[in-house]
């Protein structure tokens, strides 16, 4: 039961964050399916300077991970920023860049990988070691009964989340530049006549999907995984869309979501190790989160509501 | 310095194909409701546009208290206390009328001095004052999804007023109104200029000139013919410069012929989104060479029978008939080809593709038909000289003919390219649904006419209309709706307008 909720949690968490970021792109009014290429294109950067600070001093690169984190929001954000150019700029159909985005994501990773594995370390590898972060537990807390599993083994990263969401709510929700992000997103028309550049907003909105996706990325890199190879694209990006939507683009929604999605992945296996199946049953069970997606889809898809603008390419010369 | 607050001198501004303003110079006094007036497409909201910064003039200089400006962009219209009121709401339906309100300046408060955040509360102080002080009588923690037309319109009014404009711009603001409603903004209106507020008034109607403003600049074909003292001049005058013609206010209408049953409605019955009825057990038919009229105050239900007949609606219970052919549950292209004509309300979402070209708008219902198409692929010269023809036939007034966008013509010729397409239709039913809203005086009383020709023609005309002189200059018959019932149906002779006016407001019975 402790290892359900402990593992759960850590799976939910970086998937949150990451739906966090589609919420900002969405809210704003830029549909967007590239969440899975911004998050694993942030997990290359962080992972990649990683490796390299270690390899340059020497430091043991599961003590990097901080450095890694602040790296891969960079690299999520560089490169959501193609994402933001295509559909803002050059007003290209947001579907079609986000699929295209995935898919250079990928690609240009894997090779990248490679290269750099025996260009610099000399060794043919289609991934970078990065190995699992430290985890703590919180002693006063973690002694309450069920409860106290969420206090037990928790990875650093699950604690900055929960701040950074926090913040995010807050920006959204309570600042005027998210006051701006959802009006564009519902209505750019009246944000445009309010003087306010729509542009800009879903710009700016758009790198910040790219940031806590690259973080997102991350997370799951240093902790499932324990390396950066092309695995990183599980169709994290697109459970963080399903869960959002599900979510009804709201926070403290979407959390619930994630949860759901976390427990259900972690209870999926701890129900295939109980019964002592065979790893192929293992496999089976992993896609619980994903049938989960398919029947919440038929009762809630609904009820719930787009951003009225969402897609919609704004042209300010319309009356 | 001149006495004047707004100047705009020797104003030229041309879009492809047409000049919208051609040397236009008006002056406009401080604390004067200025009107503007003209037919569709003669250059008013333009004019407009560039004081409020929206365009940027061709030729021609714009003076404020004096000073010259440029004025590059609406903020900067906003900076130098211009604020305009538009004819198409530009609201965020799920926030509030303050967060709408004070979106772009948002007054801001800081969190345990440290986090800056948005102060809904004093804005909503702020702007329950500024309501009251105005008579707009506002509630600013409701949502914009739960206001009514008049209601969205007064946030947009406070818009500007919260912006602290001096000089407030209104395009059409009665367009979307009922009469009661149009009153009351008229009282507003008035009472923005107590408060030492300068108005400029685009309108069509004459009456409401007359009642509440000073002066009166008429356009034509975007040159200025005159500015009137409107105390000193009658509005048949005013019609007539405007139209450049003499203008007939009562139409020439000889009585009815009428011929077989065409429409019947049987006790017919339709539930809004909500699961409210709307429309409660209503039961009406028209005949051929019959204009029935369905008078009524806004939002009483007469959309959604006209929506439930044209199949835009569902229909919860009862039945319709088409010559005698039961449509109740029929596709919309089925009812169309059965013989249904339909002018919708709304013309810019549910009459028209905005972003194609007229030719093909005037097309839309017949596209896939010959000679139109053949086997399937379009012919093109077929949808041009169809256009041509129309454009000509209907006086539909544009930048490029055929080829203009829609979205760029006036309000009024949209309106008019919608009728000549469903006119052209040549259905034995026409449903119009407030046909000349936003149409000027002299295309008023052609789109009258024009109906009447259809009726002698023989075909059956249902009228909904919120203008009750509409009603009772065209209707044969007429029926009125209250709370979704038709409390009375009658000749049009053996009714008076007062009648008419208690039976709306559901002070009588029938
Ligand atoms: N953005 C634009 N692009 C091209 N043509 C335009 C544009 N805006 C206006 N026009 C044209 O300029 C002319 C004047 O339009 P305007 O909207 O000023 O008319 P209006 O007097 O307000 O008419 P209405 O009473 O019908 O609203 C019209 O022929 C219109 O087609
Ligand atoms: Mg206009």
């Amino acid at each position: 039961m402790d290892t359900v909720i402990i593992d759960g949690l850590s799976f939910a968490l970086p998937l949150f964050i990451i739906a966090i970021g589609g919420i900002y792109s969405e809210k704003s009014g830029i549909t967007n399916l590239a969440l899975e290429g911004f998050q694993g294109f942030g997990a290359f950067v962080g992972a990649l300077s990683a490796v390299l600070i270690a390899h340059t001093s020497g430091i043991g690169v599961e003590h990097l991970f901080y450095v890694a984190l602040l790296f891969s929001m960079i690299g999520g954000m560089m490169f959501s920023i193609i994402h933001a150019v295509l559909c803002i700029k050059f007003k290209a159909d947001q579907v079609i860049s986000g699929v295209v985005i995935n898919i250079l994501a990928l690609a240009l990773t894997t090779f990248l990988t490679a290269q750099i594995n025996v260009l610099v370390f000399g060794q043919a590898s289609d991934r970078f070691q990065l190995g699992v972060s430290d985890r703590f537990t919180i002693e006063f807390l973690a002694n309450i009964p069920v409860i106290g599993a969420a206090f037990t083994n928790i990875y650093p990263f699950e604690i900055i989340i929960v701040i950074i969401a926090c913040f995010a709510w807050y920006l959204l929700y309570k600042s005027k530049f998210g006051m701006r992000l959802r009006a564009a997103g519902e209505n750019p028309h009246s944000v445009d006549a309010a003087g306010v550049d729509v542009s800009k907003v879903r710009f700016s909105a758009v790198l910040i999907s790219g940031l806590l996706s690259g973080l997102g990325g991350m997370c799951f890199a240093y902790s499932i995984s324990a390396n950066f190879s092309s695995s990183i694209y599980m169709g994290y990006g697109f459970l963080a869309i399903a869960a959002l939507i599900f979510g009804n683009w709201k926070i403290l929604p979407t959390l619930v979501a994630c949860l759901i999605f976390g427990f259900a992945k972690s209870g999926g296996s701890a129900i295939a190790m109980v019964m002592e199946l065979p790893s192929s049953f293992t496999d089976l069970f992993m896609t619980l989160p994903y049938v989960l997606t398919l029947l919440l889809l038929i009762f809630f898809s609904k009820s719930n509501r787009a951003p009225r603008a969402l897609g919609e390419i704004y042209d300010k010369g319309k009356r | 310095m001149s006495d004047y607050i707004v100047e705009m001198k020797h104003i030229t501004k041309r879009f492809p194909g047409i000049v919208a303003n051609d040397d236009v110079s008006i002056g406009i006094k401080k604390g004067e409701i200025f009107a503007l007036l003209g037919e569709n497409g003669a250059g008013k909201s333009t004019l407009m546009s560039i004081l409020s910064g929206m365009y940027e003039p061709d030729e021609g200089e714009v003076y404020i208290r004096g000073e010259k400006v440029q004025i590059s962009s609406p903020n900067h219209a906003a900076k130098l206390n211009i604020g305009m009121v538009h004819q198409h709401f530009k609201l965020v339906p799920d926030y509030t009328i303050t967060e709408n309100i004070i979106l772009g300046i948002e007054p801001m408060k800081r969190f345990a001095g440290i986090f800056p955040y948005v102060d809904i509360q004093s804005a909503n102080r702020k702007i329950e004052e500024l309501s009251k002080s105005f008579g707009l009588e506002v509630d600013p923690k409701k949502r914009i999804t739960d206001l009514t037309v008049s209601m969205q319109q007064r946030v947009e009014i406070l818009k500007v007023l919260y912006r602290e404009a001096e000089i407030l711009i209104f395009d059409e603001p009665t367009a979307v109104l009922t009469p009661q409603e149009i009153e009351f903004l008229l009282d507003i209106i008035e009472g923005l200029r107590q408060g030492g507020k300068t108005i400029i008034l685009i309108t069509h109607k004459l009456d409401e000139i007359k009642k509440v403003a000073d002066r009166c600049a008429v356009l034509n074909k975007g040159k200025l013919i005159d500015v009137l003292d409107v105390k000193e001049t009658s509005t048949n005058y005013m019609a007539q410069l405007m139209v450049g013609r003499e203008v007939s206010f009562e139409s020439a209408k000889t009585p009815a012929q009428m011929k077989d049953e065409v429409l019947k409605v049987e006790n017919l019955t339709v539930k809004n989104e909500d699961g409210f009825e709307v429309v409660k057990d209503v039961s009406f038919s028209i005949r051929g060479g019959e204009i029935f009229a369905i008078a009524g105050v806004a939002d009483n239900g007469q959309v959604e029978i006209a929506d439930a007949i044209a199949g835009l609606t569902k229909v919860s219970s009862g039945k319709i008939l088409l010559n005698e052919q039961d449509i109740t549950d029929e596709r919309i292209r089925k009812r169309t080809e059965a013989g249904i004509s339909y002018i919708p309300e709304d013309r810019q979402s549910v009459g028209l593709i905005l972003d194609f070209d007229v030719a093909t708008n005037l097309a839309l219902k017949q596209y896939y038909k010959e000679p139109f198409s053949r086997n399937g692929i379009l012919n093109k010269e077929e949808f041009d000289q169809f256009g041509n023809r129309l454009i000509e036939k209907y006086d539909i007034r544009s930048g490029q003919g055929i080829q203009t966008q829609v979205r760029s013509m006036s309000g009024g010729n949209q309106q008019k390219a919608i009728i000549a397409r469903e006119i052209e239709l040549q259905s034995p039913l026409m449903i119009f649904v407030q046909p000349t809203r936003g149409v000027d005086i002299g295309a008023i009383e052609n789109i009258h006419k024009m109906m009447i020709q259809e009726r002698d023609k023989g075909k059956a005309i249902l009228l909904v209309s919120l203008e009750l002189d509409e009603i009772m200059d065209v209707a044969d018959t007429i029926g009125v709706i209250y709370n979704g019932r038709l409390q009375k149906v009658a000749s049009s002779e053996s009714l008076t307008k007062n009648e008419v006016g208690e039976y709306m407001m559901g002070a009588k019975h029938g």
